[in-house]
């Protein structure tokens, strides 16, 4: 049997415990013994989901507290000996996988979408060049399989349920941080463009009419997002920023206003379902991607189109 | 305050063109640039060394040779020192092996803080920062948005952090590893016209192998710890889209498929 450890952000509990997909697809469902890292004090479900759920016997850690986790991830693989540690390329776990693949002397393989197996093998693919490509990578050497993953590219859709067995881990030698969190605010769930089925988004082309889209989202029950240069120029905050350098979005519809479609923004559009572009010139790179191209000028479109709305809606309800 | 910038030059991947007929992405005759979020660490550092004149800027690249113009352009914009280290043997470093030459380079040095950028724009493990934090003992934090202050007496720096769920203000003991994002508003100055064609040769120390005594079984592709299989590009799916003009044909028609498609509910 594997052995496969999963660290658990605490703020990240659902997409961490999703991660035991990731050993599902590297060693099948009964092929490996599931162990989870709860170093923070949130960690879910995983009480039912793993083999084996571990706590610090000292309290929990913040999870910005890389160099004490990284340590805690040495100390475990120590007496495990893990064939394969999973990490979520959240915030923190971007900085804690890398700490542990040094102390590990492991290969590491960042930002995961795609695992596959050659052999004894394990295949891990990964975006490369701002998402332009695809690169198959490999871990050599003796260490464990290290590799921090996408949050949702995975979804562990069959689960099977357990009950873990607790162990709290005492580790020695607990540095001091160096990091101490003076304030934290909460983003609003609301402005997760991630989770909005349909997103109106904005580029170059309508900065100057940016409020409109906000009328056209609220009449197809979406959110407004936009493109990296809207963002640059300051019309719109990082937050709804689409592409590789931003978020990666999934919508049912998104409906691209004034944006060609730069490699970086195409990037992050590919799980898009239905793509309409509206664009001056239909030569755009976006608009090859799309089931709707719309030649012309932004702004007359989305008034255009809300008028259309708005005026089916009162003729239904005069109906 | 003595800051140590480290930098990579970069492909401009906006550059790259997809040859749809060959289904290959051309990536030769690309400009190279300096990685965005690295440039808004440096132009971090050069903003602080404006308020704070006695702070000193050491601008570090692990790169080949080509990457010089990029240094002494830097230097000319107000960066004191540039080191580049080069040498063949580095060549095909994965982030393992790379951290570790830039950790042996930094541990001879002496400095407050290291500046970097996040991620890079052709890797974009963002593995280094963390690694070389490691390897050097020291904290780190990364995709700071803000640098709100750096106190070398204090021995700390305040930074604001841009996180997925939160936005955080961190205190952070220095020395320390700091990761910037690219932050569009933090640019960097402008080159002085005197300074055009200063010479700035003697600012420059290329250093190599030789001077860092690295074991030759821990660099390039065969002292890396991962390996590249393939590199293919992620076609996307060519459509035949429905061509409209913005016309009242265009938006009826828009709209219909939206109704069509339950875009529409009330």
């Amino acid at each position: 049997m594997k052995r496969v450890l999963v660290y658990i952000d605490e703020d990240a509990v659902e997409d961490s415990i999703d991660l035991l997909e990731v050993g599902r697809l590297m060693y099948g469902a009964k092929g490996f013994y599931s162990y989870a890292l709860a170093a923070g004090s949130r960690y879910g479900e995983a009480g039912n989901l793993f083999d084996h759920v571990f706590r610090l016997k000292n309290g929990p850690l913040p999870n910005y507290d890389t160099a004490t986790i990284a340590h805690c991830v040495e100390t475990l693989h120590r007496i495990y000996y893990f064939d394969a540690i999973v990490v979520p390329a959240t915030h923190c776990g971007r900085m804690i996988a890398p700490r542990a693949a040094m102390r590990l002397h492991a290969g590491l393989v960042a930002d995961v979408t795609g695992i596959g197996t050659d052999g004894n093998d394990v295949l891990m693919v990964r975006p490369a060049f701002s998402g332009r490509m695809l690169a198959t990578v490999v871990c050599r050497g003796g260490g464990p399989v290290m590799m921090s993953v996408r949050p949702r590219a995975f979804t562990y859709g069959e689960p099977v349920f357990k009950s873990a067995e607790f162990l709290d881990i005492d580790v020695q030698d607990m540095k001091i941080p160096g990091l101490r969190l003076i304030e934290r605010r909460e983003k609003s769930e609301t402005r997760d463009i991630r989770k909005s089925e349909v997103l109106i988004s904005g580029g170059g082309g309508v900065v100057r009419d940016f409020h409109l889209l906000e009328r056209l989202a609220e009449a197809l029950h979406g959110m407004v997002a936009a493109s990296r240069k809207v963002v640059d120029m300051g019309k719109a905050p990082r937050a709804i920023q689409v592409g590789q350098s931003g978020k990666i979005v999934s919508p049912r519809l998104y409906i691209a206003l004034g944006i060609s479609g730069s490699a970086q923004h195409v990037a992050g559009i590919r799980n898009a379902e239905y793509i309409i572009s509206v664009n001056t010139n239909r030569q755009a790179p976006i608009c090859s991607m799309s089931e709707i191209v719309v030649e012309g000028d932004s702004q007359a479109f989305v008034e255009g189109l809300l008028k259309r709305i708005e005026a089916s809606n009162i003729q239904t309800y005069g109906d | 305050m003595r800051i140590l910038c480290l930098l990579k030059v970069v492909p401009d991947v906006d550059q790259f063109r997809y040859d749809r007929e060959r289904n290959i992405l051309i990536r030769e005759n690309v400009r190279l640039i300096l990685n965005p979020e690295d440039a808004t660490a440096v132009a971090t550092a050069l903003g602080f060394k404006r308020d704070v004149p006695d702070t000193y800027i050491e601008a570090v690249s692990m790169a080949p040779r080509g990457a010089m113009p990029h240094l002494e352009d830097l230097v000319r914009r107000g960066i004191d020192q540039a080191t580049l280290i080069s040498d063949p043997r580095y060549a095909g470093s994965d982030t393992w092996a790379t951290s570790r030459v830039l950790a042996r380079y930094l541990g001879r040095r002496d400095f407050d803080c290291v500046f970097c950028g996040t991620h890079t724009l052709d890797g974009g493990t963002g593995q280094v920062p963390a690694q070389l934090a490691e390897a050097l003992g020291l904290p780190l934090m990364v995709g700071i948005s803000t640098l709100v202050e750096l106190i070398s007496q204090e021995g700390q720096a305040v930074v604001d952090v841009d996180g997925e769920t939160a936005m955080m203000r961190f205190s952070v003991a220095l020395p320390a590893v700091l990761g910037f994002q690219y932050n569009p508003e933090c640019k960097l100055p402008y080159i002085r016209y005197e300074d055009l064609n200063r010479d700035v040769s003697g600012l420059i120390n290329v250093i190599g192998n030789d001077k860092l005594g690295m074991d030759e079984a821990e660099l390039g592709l065969k002292g890396s710890l991962t390996q590249v299989r393939s590199l293919t590009t992620d076609a996307l799916e060519a459509k035949d889209p429905i061509l409209l003009r913005v016309d009242q044909d265009g938006i009826d028609k828009v709209y219909h498929w939206l109704e069509q498609k339950g875009f529409l509910q009330p």
